[in-house]
C-alpha cells in the first residue's frame, strides 16, 4: 500500500480583482479575485514552496525522487525538478522527472510516484505541481487563471491517508493547446472541449475507478478534481449522482485556474480538513483523466496545523492595486528594460551548494556562521576548518535600503528606477548574516523596518546571459 | 613596521582639471591637461625629470594599463603603473609613488588619476561589461551607505536635515571653487525635497557622475628646494586599510563605522604624531560620496566621538569659518566623483591649502591637514596628511 506522508501547498501573496481587470479591459467580471505570482516567482519557484511547506519536520535526505508537474516550466530543456531537488536539499541520488504538456500532468506525476514506490524503486516521492500560467490580456482566460503550487509525499511508510489504484482515460481532445512557440493558450470551440473532454473523461476516469474499487459515490465525503472551465464544474456532480455539497470548493473565487496544479491543490484542501477514515476523491484532467482516491488514517490530525498548506497562504495576501502592476508580473506590457550586465552561468553552477539549498559555513574554531561559504573564515581566518550548515530560514532586519539605481537582479539603467530594489541585511536565527532582495513588500519604511522579522521565500533572481537563476530572497512572515 | 615616510617626500607640482560633464574632451585630454599643469608649477621638463608614473582609474573604457597615462603624455621607455582599488584608486596611486620615492627608487615621480564617467551614458555607476555573479551582485553605491544612514537614524536620531545640511555647507563652499561641478548653493528645504535615490538618500545626499584628472609631482625636499624653492608641502603621514567588500555578510558589521577608515585613520595619525586632530591639524578633506558618509568619516577620523557627528554639522564645527573646517573645496558633493581622479584632486587640495594657495575658499591659518578617500563598499581607505615642511 502506498500513502500519503505529508501535504503541502503555496499560493503566492498577491491577489488581483476580477472587478480590477474588468475595467481595464472591459470583459466582464466574473466576480472574486484570483491569486498571483509576483514578478519574481514562476511554476518552479512556486514549486518549492510547496515542497518546503511540505516536508516541514521531515528529513529531505530521506526522499528518493521529485516529480515537478506544470505546464508552465520556465524551461523548454531542462528539468525544473533537478533545480528544485537541490533547492529542496535533497540528496544527489535522487530520480527526477519533469511532466508537462498537459493539465492532467499533476495526477500523471502522482501517479508515475505511487508506480515507483509500489514496484520497490523508491520508499518516498515528492511530487510537486506548480502553475504560473498567462493568457492574453482582456481574455476570458486572463480572469480565471491562477497561480499556485501543491505538493505530496508519498511513500510506503504508514502515513496520513491510502492511496489506491488509478483509473486512466485517454482523449485527444483539441483544447486548450499551446504550441511549442505559444505563449498564450489557443482554443477553438471551447464548448466541445468542455462536453467531449472535460465531462465525459472526469466522468469516465471517475465511474471506472468506483466501478474497480465497487465504490457508491456516497462513500465519498468529498469529489476534488481540476476542470479547464468552471463552466460544467457542477455539472458533474450530477452526472457522478453526487451531492453538490460532496464537491471541494474549487477556489474559483479566490484562487482561479491553476491548471496541472489544481487537483493535487484540491486535494490537500480537503485533505486539510478531513477526520480519520474519509475518502477523497480526486481527478487529474487533460487530454483524459487520471482517477484516484485517498482514504484518510488517524494520523491525519498530526500534519494539521504543521504545515501552512492553503488555510495559512490563503488568508495570508496583499492586494494588487492595480491592473498595470499585473501586467509589469507577467510581463504583459511593453516596458523600458534595464540594462543588465552579463553573468557567469559558471561560477553559478560552482556555487550550488551555497544559492540552491542555502548552505553557510561554520568554523571549527570559533564557531561563527557565516555566508557565503569561504576557506577562510571571515570572523577568525581560521583556514579550511568548517563544517557547511543549513542556513536558518528565519531571521530579522539589521538594517535596509530602497535601491532606486540598481532594480532587482542588479538591472540598473534609466529604468531600474521602475521598479527599486528592497535590500535588507538579516540577521538569521543563527547568527548568520544575509544580504537580501527583500519581495512581497512595497519601498515604503512603514512596511519595511529595522527589526521587522522576515523569512526567506525561493524565487527567480533574474535572467542574464540567457540563462534563468534561482536562489533566495527575503520576504514579510507568512502566518 | 620600520618605515617613515614623514618629510621624507615633497609635493612640488599640482594639476586639477575642470570637474564636471565634459563631453568635448576624452580622459587622454583631460590628463594631458592635468599633468601639464603640476610639471609647469613644479617647473619640471615631463621627458627629463619625471622617473616613474603611477595612475589611478578604475573602468577599462576610460584605459587600460599603463598606457593610459604613456600614450596621450607621449611618456615611453619609462615605468608606468595603473592603480586601481576602487573609489581610493587616486590616492592609493599617490601612496605608491610617495613610497617609491621615500625608498630612494626615484627622485621625481608623478601619481595621477582620471575617469570619463560621461562617456558610458546612463546613470550611476555603470556595471555592464562585468562578468559580474548572478547572485552576490552588488547593490548601487548610494545603497550600500542608505544602508548606513537607515541604522545611525534608528541608533542614533539622526534626520534627513542632518545630512541636508552637510549638503547645503559643501554646496556653499563648492558654489565658490571655480573648478567645482556644481558652483550653487542648496537649501535645505530642497535637499529634503529632492527625489529619493536609495532611501533615505535623495538627490542632494549623492555626488555627482563627473569626467576630471588630477596630477601631483613628488620628489624628495632636499631635491624639492631646486625646482620650487620654498614653496613645496610634505607629506606627514599615509595610513590605508583594506577589509572586505562584502560588510552586509559580516556579522557584527555595524554599519555606524568603516573599520577600515578607523584603521587607515590611525595608522596615519600614529605616522604623523596626531593625537588630538581637532588640534594637531588645521582642516580636513572626507570622502564625501555621500552625506552619510561624511558624518560617518568624522567619527571614524575622531574628530567626536561616536554619534555626534551629527551635532557637528548642526553647530557648524565643520563649516569655513567652524573650528575645524571640513571639505573646504566642497567636496565630492560639488566636484563629483571621477572615480581614479578624486583621490589626487583631494591631494591638490590639500596641498594648495596649506600652501595658502586654494583655488575656492582659504582655511585660515591652514598649515597642516588630512584627506580621507574610501572605496568599494566602505572596503578600502586611505588618510594622507600634508603639511608646511
Amino acid at each position: 500500500m502506498v500513502n500519503v506522508l505529508a501535504y503541502g501547498a503555496y499560493i503566492p501573496v498577491w491577489r488581483l480583482s476580477r472587478d480590477e481587470i474588468s475595467k481595464a479591459s472591459g470583459v466582464p467580471s466574473a466576480g472574486g479575485e484570483k491569486a498571483v505570482a509576483s514578478w519574481d516567482e514562476d511554476s518552479l519557484s512556486m514549486a518549492v514552496e510547496a515542497g518546503i511547506d511540505c516536508l516541514t519536520g521531515i528529513n529531505p535526505k530521506e526522499v528518493d525522487g521529485l516529480f515537478f508537474a506544470s505546464t508552465s516550466s520556465p524551461f523548454r530543456e531542462k528539468n525544473a525538478s533537478s533545480i528544485i531537488a537541490s533547492a529542496l536539499d535533497l540528496r544527489k541520488d535522487v530520480t527526477t522527472a519533469d511532466f508537462t504538456n498537459t493539465t492532467k500532468a499533476g495526477t500523471a506525476a502522482l501517479k508515475a510516484a505511487v508506480d515507483a514506490v509500489k514496484a520497490g524503486s523508491a520508499k518516498k516521492v515528492l511530487v510537486v505541481a506548480g502553475e504560473c500560467m498567462v493568457a492574453t490580456s482582456s481574455s476570458d482566460l486572463e480572469q480565471l487563471y491562477g497561480d499556485a503550487a501543491a505538493a505530496l509525499l508519498v511513500g510506503e511508510d504508514e502515513g496520513i491517508a491510502k492511496i489506491s489504484d488509478f483509473f486512466s482515460v485517454v482523449e485527444p481532445i483539441p483544447g486548450p493547446w499551446k504550441r511549442s512557440m505559444d505563449v498564450f493558450p489557443q482554443r477553438f470551440e471551447s464548448k466541445l472541449d468542455l462536453r467531449y473532454g472535460f465531462i465525459k473523461s472526469t466522468v469516465e476516469a471517475m465511474q471506472g475507478l468506483l466501478k474497480k474499487h465497487g465504490l457508491p459515490i456516497k462513500d465519498f465525503s468529498k469529489l476534488t478534481f481540476n476542470a479547464p472551465d468552471p463552466r460544467g464544474y457542477f455539472e458533474i456532480a450530477g452526472r457522478m449522482g453526487a451531492d453538490p455539497k460532496q464537491l471541494q470548493d474549487p477556489m474559483f473565487k479566490n484562487v482561479g485556474l491553476t491548471g496541472a496544479v489544481h487537483s493535487l491543490f484540491l486535494l490537500v484542501a480537503a485533505l486539510e480538513k478531513a477526520q480519520p477514515e474519509e475518502k477523497i476523491l480526486c481527478a487529474g484532467y487533460g487530454d483524459g483523466c487520471d482517477a484516484f482516491y485517498v482514504e484518510t488514517t488517524n494520523k491525519i490530525e498530526d500534519l494539521k496545523r504543521s504545515r501552512r498548506a492553503i488555510s495559512i497562504y490563503l488568508k495570508s495576501k496583499r492586494i494588487l492595486p492595480t491592473y498595470e502592476e499585473y501586467l509589469d508580473f507577467k510581463r504583459l506590457r511593453e516596458k523600458a528594460q534595464p540594462e543588465r550586465p552579463r553573468a557567469s552561468v559558471v561560477t553559478y553552477w560552482r556555487d550550488e551548494k551555497m544559492l540552491l539549498p542555502l548552505y553557510g559555513r561554520k568554523c571549527g574554531k570559533c564557531g561563527a556562521i557565516t555566508y557565503p561559504i569561504e576557506r577562510c573564515c571571515f570572523i577568525c581566518g581560521e583556514k579550511d576548518n568548517y563544517e557547511e550548515v543549513k542556513i536558518a530560514r528565519k531571521g530579522k532586519v539589521y538594517t535596509f535600503t530602497f535601491d532606486y539605481l540598481y532594480g532587482p537582479g542588479f538591472a540598473y539603467g534609466e529604468s531600474a528606477a521602475l521598479n527599486p530594489s528592497i535590500r535588507i541585511v538579516a540577521d538569521m536565527e543563527d547568527g548568520c548574516r544575509l544580504f537580501l532582495e527583500l519581495s512581497d513588500c512595497k519601498p515604503d519604511p512603514k512596511e519595511v523596518y529595522i527589526d521587522m522579522p522576515i523569512e526567506l521565500t525561493f524565487r527567480f533572481m533574474c535572467e542574464r546571459s540567457n540563462f534563468r537563476f534561482y536562489s533566495w530572497r527575503g520576504r514579510p512572515v507568512r502566518e | 613596521m620600520v618605515g617613515k615616510i614623514k618629510d621624507k617626500v615633497a609635493v612640488i607640482g599640482t594639476g586639477v582639471t575642470k570637474f564636471g560633464e565634459i563631453w568635448e574632451k576624452d580622459a587622454e585630454d583631460l590628463l594631458v591637461e592635468a599633468v601639464y599643469e603640476a610639471v609647469k608649477e613644479a617647473n619640471v621638463d615631463l621627458k627629463k625629470d619625471v622617473e616613474a608614473v603611477w595612475v589611478g582609474t578604475q573602468y577599462h573604457f576610460t584605459g587600460m594599463s599603463g598606457a593610459i597615462f604613456s600614450d596621450p603624455l607621449k611618456f615611453f621607455g619609462k615605468p608606468v603603473t595603473r592603480v586601481e582599488n576602487f573609489c581610493a584608486s587616486g590616492m592609493d596611486a599617490v601612496r605608491n609613488a610617495a613610497y617609491a620615492v621615500a625608498a630612494g627608487m626615484y627622485d621625481i615621480v608623478i601619481a595621477c588619476g582620471v575617469e570619463k564617467i560621461l562617456d558610458y551614458g546612463g546613470r550611476g555607476l555603470p556595471l555592464t561589461g562585468m562578468e559580474l555573479h548572478p547572485v552576490f551582485g552588488m547593490p548601487s553605491p548610494p545603497a550600500m551607505f542608505a544602508l548606513c544612514a537607515n541604522r545611525a537614524f534608528k541608533v542614533w536620531g539622526w534626520t534627513k536635515e542632518d545630512l541636508a545640511r552637510v549638503a547645503v555647507k559643501n554646496h556653499y563652499n563648492g558654489a565658490r571653487h571655480p573648478k567645482a561641478h556644481f558652483r550653487r548653493e542648496i537649501t535645505v528645504e530642497a535637499a529634503l525635497k529632492a527625489p529619493i535615490i536609495a532611501y533615505p538618500l535623495g538627490l542632494y545626499d549623492c555626488c555627482a557622475m563627473s569626467d576630471g584628472a588630477a596630477a601631483v609631482i613628488l620628489t624628495r625636499p632636499e631635491i624639492a628646494k631646486q625646482y620650487v624653492g620654498d614653496n613645496y608641502a610634505t607629506i606627514k603621514a599615509i595610513g590605508m586599510a583594506v577589509e572586505t567588500l562584502e560588510p552586509w555578510y559580516r556579522p557584527y558589521e555595524s554599519f555606524l563605522s568603516f573599520p577600515a577608515n578607523v584603521k587607515a585613520a590611525e595608522a596615519a595619525y600614529k605616522e604623523a604624531g596626531v593625537t588630538d586632530p581637532l588640534k594637531d591639524l588645521d582642516f580636513g578633506i572626507v570622502h564625501d560620496c555621500f552625506t552619510i558618509t561624511e558624518l560617518i568619516n568624522y567619527q571614524d577620523m575622531k574628530l567626536c566621538k561616536p554619534g555626534e557627528a551629527a551635532s557637528l554639522i548642526r553647530e557648524g564645527v565643520t563649516s569655513i569659518n567652524g573650528e575645524f573646517p571640513i571639505n573646504p573645496d566642497g567636496g565630492l558633493k560639488c566636484f563629483g566623483h571621477p572615480i581614479g581622479a578624486t583621490g589626487v584632486r583631494m591631494t591638490v587640495e590639500l596641498t594648495r591649502q596649506v600652501l595658502g594657495r586654494a583655488e575656492g575658499l582659504q582655511v585660515k591659518n591652514a598649515e597642516i591637514g588630512f584627506a580621507h578617500n574610501l572605496g568599494g563598499a566602505y572596503t578600502v581607505a586611505t588618510v594622507t596628511i600634508i603639511g608646511r615642511p
